[in-house]
């Protein structure tokens, strides 16, 4: 399929769903104070934000998530470049990891609340936490995945131990690196955004939290829909960034 | 003095489990002089790639040593520059990045070594392909940007490990005029590791045949042939000569090595990249 006429066919199943919507919404076939429907949708998401509600919110929820996921992106990739080649580290800390990987962030947000405060500083422990593990442990496949041939390229030449690294290890893991990003990204999202329904004092979460305890489902499509729309820049943003790096695929080896 | 001198080099590796050594190399003598196209052709598991690592330094001989103008080589350096038969590429960079990719280790500024990596570029044929990443390559353009990259860095030795090994036979003789082409223009020294032995005739000045494990030299031939030398000349009738003499001295040191084999199942030791 050709790039505009996947366009078009996304464009037009996405308003086809919208009239649906607004229709079955509008004319009272399921309750709109359920499900609502999109004109008034968007007449809340104006509201929301000429009183500033929804920019102060999304504010701080950005914030957080900044503060907690690029420091997650730096202290994860070089951890896990560490783990793949310091074999003692790798032993020690494996079980460690690997438990705490598969546990959901979520069942941790309780005792962070407790250490951290109800305050932004739990959240963006939590985005780290989220964020992190995924990062670390790719990055660390990517690395221990370098193939050989590439080592011997940048050696042969010459290289010290911190060329090998900046020609050959960690351009040749970016793939699996990016990846690791992605899927953090993804969970810390989410364990941002429960962290703060679970007790906060601002944010998006905060938001839906309070808006569903008044049974108002305009405003928390509204507040999903932004969610979605960042999650979405985001990815977009990685791609971009991705590109410019020049990151090949390893699929293409 | 030659300029290459490899003095009664050993290499042994340690084989853990059995608590002994394999001995991959045993008092290897050779003598490379400037400018000299010297070839070496063995059975496989002979210890030829691992003669080469040790000229590039990237393994260290257990035994004796390697001089370059008289003086031990002890790591990897500018004078001397490997080709491999897996071309050895990095896939994230371009052909113009993969052959600068010496120059930058080296930290050469960026358009200095930009105008050294066209240079080499054009010489191998791939003036149009520097923005190509190696996947858009054939294997002989591969190997090409492997040859440039080696060239880029101003080497006095060239160390070429089977560097046509894994292209298709027709490739693999054009690659080979071409390689004497570009080294008929500056004669630099080279090493050329082959189990061709066509291949190791058509380009030597000298053919050094080695025995099977472990690895020593078992003859010295001087090929007398003319140069240049066209693709036509391997039906010259001396060519087929020297090709009969190699083929009988490694016929005898093939059924060896199958017998070796036989004998104890366990493969000698992988060879160390």
């Amino acid at each position: 399929m050709t790039l505009s006429r996947r366009l078009v066919v996304g464009t037009v199943s996405v308003l086809a769903f919208l009239v649906l919507w607004q229709f079955v919404g509008q004319r009272e076939i399921v309750r709109s104070d359920l499900i609502s429907y999109p004109t008034e949708v968007f007449a809340t998401f104006v509201h929301l934000t000429s009183t500033g509600e929804l920019g102060s919110n999304a504010a701080v929820t950005l914030q957080e998530f900044i503060e907690g996921f690029v420091p997650s992106i730096v202290v994860g990739v070089v951890c896990g470049v560490l783990l793949a080649l310091v074999r003692p580290l790798r032993e020690l800390l494996d079980p460690l990891l690997t438990a705490i990987y598969t546990a959901p962030v979520i069942a941790f947000i309780p005792i962070l609340v407790v250490w951290f405060g109800v305050g932004t500083y739990s959240k963006v422990v939590i985005v780290f936490i989220s964020a992190i593990f995924p990062i670390m442990i790719n990055t660390r496949v990517g690395v221990s995945e370098v193939a050989e041939p590439w080592l011997r390229a940048v050696r042969s030449f010459g290289a010290d131990q911190l060329q090998i690294v900046t020609k050959a290890i960690l351009p040749g893991s970016m793939p699996a690196i990016m990846a690791g990003i992605r899927l953090g990204l993804g969970r810390a999202i989410v364990g941002l955004i429960a962290g703060e329904m679970y007790v906060s004092i601002a944010g998006i979460g905060r938001m839906i939290q309070t808006y569903s305890s008044a049974a108002r489902s305009a405003e928390i499509i509204v507040l999903v829909v932004v969610i979605a729309v960042f999650g979405y820049v985001c990815v977009a943003l990685l791609r971009s960034a991705e590109n410019r790096m020049g990151t090949w695929r390893s699929d293409l080896e | 003095m030659a300029h290459l001198e490899i003095d009664g080099v050993s290499l042994a590796y340690p084989n853990v489990r059995e608590r002994s050594t394999f001995l991959a190399l045993d008092g290897i003598d050779l003598g490379v002089e400037r400018g000299e196209f010297v070839t070496i052709v063995g059975p496989s598991g002979c210890g030829k790639s691992s003669l080469l690592m040790l000229i590039a330094a990237l393994l260290h001989p257990t035994g004796g040593s390697v001089r370059l103008n008289g003086k031990p080589v002890t790591a990897p350096g500018p004078d001397r520059a490997l080709v491999f038969q897996d071309f050895a590429l990095l896939p994230w960079r371009t052909v113009l990045k993969n052959v600068e990719l010496g120059l930058e280790l080296r930290h050469v500024p960026a358009a200095e070594r930009a105008a050294i990596a066209r240079k080499y570029i054009a010489m191998v044929g791939l003036r149009e392909f520097e923005r190509s990443f190696p996947h858009q390559l054939s294997g002989g353009m591969r190997q090409r940007v492997g040859i440039a990259r080696a060239l880029s860095v101003g080497p006095e030795v060239l160390l070429m490990d089977e560097p046509f090994g894994a292209l298709d036979a027709q490739i693999r003789q054009v690659m080979a005029v071409e390689l004497l082409k570009i080294w008929e223009r500056d004669r630099k020294t080279i090493v050329f590791i082959t189990h061709d032995i066509d291949e190791a005739v058509f380009l030597a000045d000298r053919v050094i045949v080695m025995s099977a494990s472990p690895g020593r030299i078992i003859e010295t031939i001087r090929v007398e042939l003319p140069r240049p030398r066209p693709l036509t000349l391997r039906s010259h009738p001396d060519f087929v000569v020297y090709r009969e003499r190699i083929w009988s001295l490694l016929e005898e040191q093939v059924r060896s090595s199958l017998h070796w084999q036989a004998a104890d199942d366990t493969p000698p030791l992988a060879q160390v990249p």
